[in-house]
Parts: C-alpha cells; structure tokens; sequence
C-alpha cells in the first residue's frame, strides 16, 4: 500500500517515498515544511543472517536526516504491542552501536499530532 | 528569573547582545527575562506559521509573520524560546539568522522537552525548567489561543468524561 505525496522540497531521496502509514505521510510533511532533510527508508540494517549467510532478520527505519545523522522509526501499534519491535531496535543498537536512531511511539505521536493539528487516522 | 538573568549577565558583560522573543508564546518569559537581566541589550521579535496553524494558509514550506526589525550582523543573538520541543522551529530560526552573519547566535528557554526533539543541533544555552510531556498554559502559553493571559504556568489536564477542559 503506498500514499500519495506531495511535491516535497526537503526530500533527499532518489525514488519517489511510498508510505506505508498515514503517519508517516505526515510526519514526512511536517519535517518537509520546515526544511529539514530527510529520506525514506534509504536503508535497510541486516540484523541477522542464516548460516548460509542469508538475510533472515532486516530493519529499515522509516526516515533518515542527513544532516542530524539520525533515524526515526515510527509505531502507530499500542504500547503493548511494541515488543517486537523493541527487541529489533534493541538488537540494531548492539550490531550498529554507531547508529543514531530514536523510536516514537504511539504516545509520542499524539502528542505531535496534538502539537501540529496532524491527522493520522484517516 | 534572577539566575538565568544573571547567568546571561555575565557571560554578555563585554557585550550588548538581541534578544529576539519568538512569538507569541515567549511574550511574558522574554518581558520578564529583559528586566531580570542588568546588561544593555536590545529587544526584538520574529513569528513563523506553526505547522498545521490557521496562519500556515495551504503553504507547504515554512512561512515568516513577523520578520526582526534589526539589522543582526555582528550582533550576538539570544533567541528567547517559550519551550522548545521537536526543536524544528527553532532549528529553522537558527539556520535562517546564520545566514544574516550575526557574531553568535544562542538560544534561552523558559521550558524544555529534550526527549521530544527530533533535531539535536540547536544552540540551547540557557533552559529554565526540564518539563514532563505535560501540557501548559498560563504565562503566555495557550491552547487554541485562550488563557495566555493567566499569570502563572498551569498543567492542562483534560477530563475525558467531559468536553470541558480542566486546569
């Protein structure tokens, strides 16, 4: 599933974003409007491999600011739920421990849906 | 008050630095700040279109109000931030006055959510209070522009029983 964007000014990808979420259209909005550089997905963290050395466990957080050098990972699950992607978080810090990333969960987005009047249900 | 005024005393005293109120919440803070704070300096104040406020008018980038009246070249810049939170407006502030080569630029805030910050690079020097992801009003902080004019900072609890808030 992807969202229509927008005509974004501070987007520094190559291939146009396709969101997955209604969150992260707006939150792509919001960075762009204030000029801020961001990508989308540019890049995937191999967390675990097989013997083989094949992928079987990948994190690719939603959006990277280049010039803060930072990932943002978005979860619009119930704080309850999240455990699955704390665990991969947790593990992407041990094997990329240079890697800055932060994670805003559902509370965190309220809180700038409240504070940017976002919609992100509909 | 006293101490931030202090503080800022003193590492301006060679100085006569700007104090540069972003509106409208940092009113009160930046009145008070002004004579909490024994150096000369000059005062002046600069408004950007929040995101998703009614003053953004359909613009998809980034839209300034009220620009500064001053010249701010060779000037040392002290930003006066009612709260700084994802830290976007200011990041946006900062970049923009870079441009006019002011001699520094630095920031003072009344309130301060650093774990809500989405830009880390901002000059924040001076912060009153490290506050908890609460919401305020009072003291020139509003919500949808009503009470900014009660005296003192009061939590904003809501009541979901009611459509009435509460504080």
């Amino acid at each position: 599933m992807g969202l229509d964007s927008p005509a974004f000014q501070a987007y520094r990808g190559t291939e146009p974003p396709r969101f997955a979420s209604r969150a992260e259209l707006e939150c792509a909005k919001v960075l762009d409007y204030y000029g801020v550089p961001w990508m989308y997905e540019p890049r995937t963290f191999v967390l675990e491999t097989d013997e083989a050395g094949r992928v079987t466990e990948a994190f690719a957080p939603d959006f990277y600011l280049p010039e803060q050098d930072l990932y943002i990972e978005l979860t619009v699950m119930k704080q309850s739920l999240v455990t699955r992607k704390n665990r991969k978080l947790r593990k992407l810090r041990e094997r990329y421990p240079e890697v800055k990333i932060k994670l805003f969960y559902k509370r965190d987005l309220e809180r700038l849906a409240q504070h940017f009047h976002l919609d992100l249900v509909s | 008050m006293r101490e931030l005024g202090a503080e800022i005393a003193r590492d301006y005293a060679d100085s006569e630095p700007i104090l540069v109120g972003s509106l409208k919440a940092s009113f009160v803070f930046l009145a008070d700040l002004s004579r909490a704070l024994p150096i000369l300096h000059a005062l002046d104040f600069v408004e950007l279109a929040g995101y998703g406020s009614s003053q953004m008018g359909g613009h998809e980038q980034i839209r300034v109000l009220k620009d500064l009246d001053a010249d701010i070249r060779d000037r040392d810049v002290l930003v006066v931030e009612d709260v700084i939170d994802t830290g976007l407006t200011l990041h946006y502030l900062v970049r923009t006055f870079e441009l006019r080569r002011p001699r520094s630029i630095a920031v003072v805030t009344l309130l301060d959510r650093p774990y809500r910050r989405l830009v880390e690079d901002l000059p924040v020097r001076y912060v009153g209070f490290v506050v908890p992801d609460e919401l305020y009003v009072g003291y020139g902080f509003d919500l949808d522009e009503r009470w900014r004019q009660l005296p003192d900072l009061r939590l904003l609890r809501f009541d979901p029983a009611s459509p009435d808030r509460e504080f």
